[in-house]
């Protein structure tokens, strides 16, 4: 009787940290960007390609979230002018953050390579 | 105290040699410093010429390994293989510096210099432009054959040495130039003796022939005794004349080794100062046995003489002078003055005189060292002040 409890117990808890931490970046960012012909990996890409180092590209993107422009965007202006700048975001600093902490895990290319 | 054989016996050289030490290892620590200093310059602009020969190569390298990245960045992550070259190593910074991928053997990276050796290697660091794969310091990295070292190392060693020699002859030569004048001073002095011997000669017979005919059986008591001190005097200036004859004339002559009974000679010598021994009221004491050695008569008899006269000398009134003869040993006593342990190992210096109540340049012990020497013979001092000296020779 015990052991089917545990296991349930254990069950619930791993789904639903899974469910938290996947659902910030699901649920902020991929509802969104499904519509959008480029990528999240190709836009992260676009980043790395801008600002190099981890700090750099989540401080790059934190910025751009909270101030999008035409001028700073990493987009081609081809991109742009066909699906035009992003809303200023609603979410706040401690969301962005997590947000961008599994956006850099997800795609970094850190201990990726062979 | 046994002096040592080739002990310079003379006091100007011993400090002219001190000074020319003192100099020369001034001279040499500064041109071994200098060369070193000149080497190190050396080293380090070949080093630099070897790298800017390198660059050129490795900039290439790090232009085809930057194309590389570039296509991979552009197909990540359908492609992870991180592309690979036979001719060099390489590894991927980020602008944290964080490692984003390294092939390379040594990780040690100086990222603010373009190019640089480390133990083994050879590297250049490559600032990208555009971050592919989040680039931003490529190093590209080649093996040092260290072919060039060698090249560098016998050009060092070889002009080092050469330098060194001719720094060497220079130093010598400014050596003797600033010493110079102290060996005039000895010059000076040395000619100026020779001239004075030669000028004693005559006098000097004409008074020791003319008392040796005197007829004393008719003189008075009164000019007895003043004939005996003219005597004494002449006698003096005799051994002082013979060993200055000695030391600018005769030294250089060859020797006429014979076989000498010593026992005989010393007999001959103590007579020949009877008279200024008993000036000072001094007894002989003589244990002498038979003994011979085989030398130069004429240079034993300037060792006995300066060691019994010395032994007068030096004396006290009432004193004893006492010969000792061995097979193989000779022993010359006083109980005069006496010296102390400092000044022994200076008492054979030419010039030097620890006593200037009584005359003399300070030139006889000099003679019976460089005697002494020339054949083997060892010569031992033991002296206490107040108490006496002792000269031990034996061969």
């Amino acid at each position: 009787m015990v052991k089917p409890v545990l296991l349930a117990v254990l069950l619930i808890s791993g789904a639903s940290t899974q469910l938290s931490s996947s659902d910030a970046y699901e649920r902020y960012c991929v509802e969104c960007h499904r519509e959008l012909p480029t990528s999240l990996q190709r836009m992260f890409m676009r980043y790395l390609l801008v600002y190099g180092g981890e700090k750099n590209v989540k401080a790059g993107l934190k910025h751009y979230l909270k101030y999008p422009l035409k001028e700073i965007s990493v987009m081609s202006d081809l991109f742009i002018d066909n699906y035009g700048i992003k809303q200023k975001t609603t979410l706040n600093d401690t969301q962005i953050d997590e947000v961008l902490d599994i956006y850099w895990e997800r795609f970094k290319v850190i201990d990726k390579l062979k | 105290m046994l002096v040592s054989k080739n002990k310079a016996t003379n006091s100007l050289l011993k400090s002219e040699k001190k000074s020319l030490f003192r100099f020369l290892t001034l001279y040499v620590a500064m041109v071994i410093f200098s060369i070193t200093l000149l080497s190190l310059f050396y080293y380090q602009s070949q080093e630099k010429l070897m790298l800017s020969d390198q660059r050129a190569m490795l900039t290439k390298y790090a232009y085809i390994q930057t194309k590389r990245l570039k296509v991979l960045h552009h197909f990540f992550d359908e492609r992870i293989d991180y592309p690979r070259d036979l001719r060099f190593k390489s590894a991927i910074y980020d602008f944290e510096l964080t490692r984003i991928f390294s092939l390379i053997e040594d990780e040690n990276i100086r990222f603010h210099e373009e190019i640089y050796m480390t133990h083994k290697y050879i590297h250049l660091v490559k600032t990208l432009d555009e971050f592919y794969l989040g680039t931003k310091y490529l190093i590209i990295e080649v093996e040092d054959s260290g072919a060039w070292r060698g090249e560098i190392w016998k050009n060092i060693i070889g002009y080092g040495l050469i330098s060194f020699l001719i720094f060497m002859l220079f130093g010598l030569y400014l050596a003797k130039l600033f010493l110079k004048p102290m060996r005039d001073s000895i010059l000076l002095l040395d000619r100026f003796i020779k001239d004075t011997t030669h000028e004693l000669n005559t006098p000097l017979s004409a008074i020791l022939a003319n008392i040796e005919m005197m007829d004393t059986d008719v003189m008075v008591e009164k000019n007895k005794r003043k004939l005996s001190r003219i005597n004494i005097a002449a006698k003096t200036v005799s051994v002082l004349y013979k060993d200055l004859t000695y030391l600018t004339l005769e030294q250089e002559k060859t020797n006429h080794d014979e076989v000498i009974d010593i026992r005989e000679l010393v007999y001959d010598r103590a007579e020949y100062f009877s008279s200024l021994a008993q000036s000072k009221h001094l007894e002989y004491n003589l244990d002498l046995e038979d003994a011979t050695i085989t030398i130069d008569r004429r240079k034993f008899t300037r060792v006995i003489d300066n060691l019994i006269s010395n032994a007068i000398k030096y004396n006290k009134r009432h004193g004893t002078v006492g010969i000792e003869l061995k097979e193989r040993m000779l022993v010359i006593w006083d109980t005069g003055i006496g010296l102390n342990e400092e000044a022994i190992p200076f008492m054979f210096d030419r010039y030097i005189r620890f006593n200037n109540a009584e005359g003399g340049f300070g030139v006889g012990l000099s003679i019976v060292k460089s005697i002494v020497d020339e054949y083997d013979i060892s010569i031992e001092v033991k002296s206490k002040e107040g108490e006496g000296t002792s000269m031990v020779l034996k061969w």
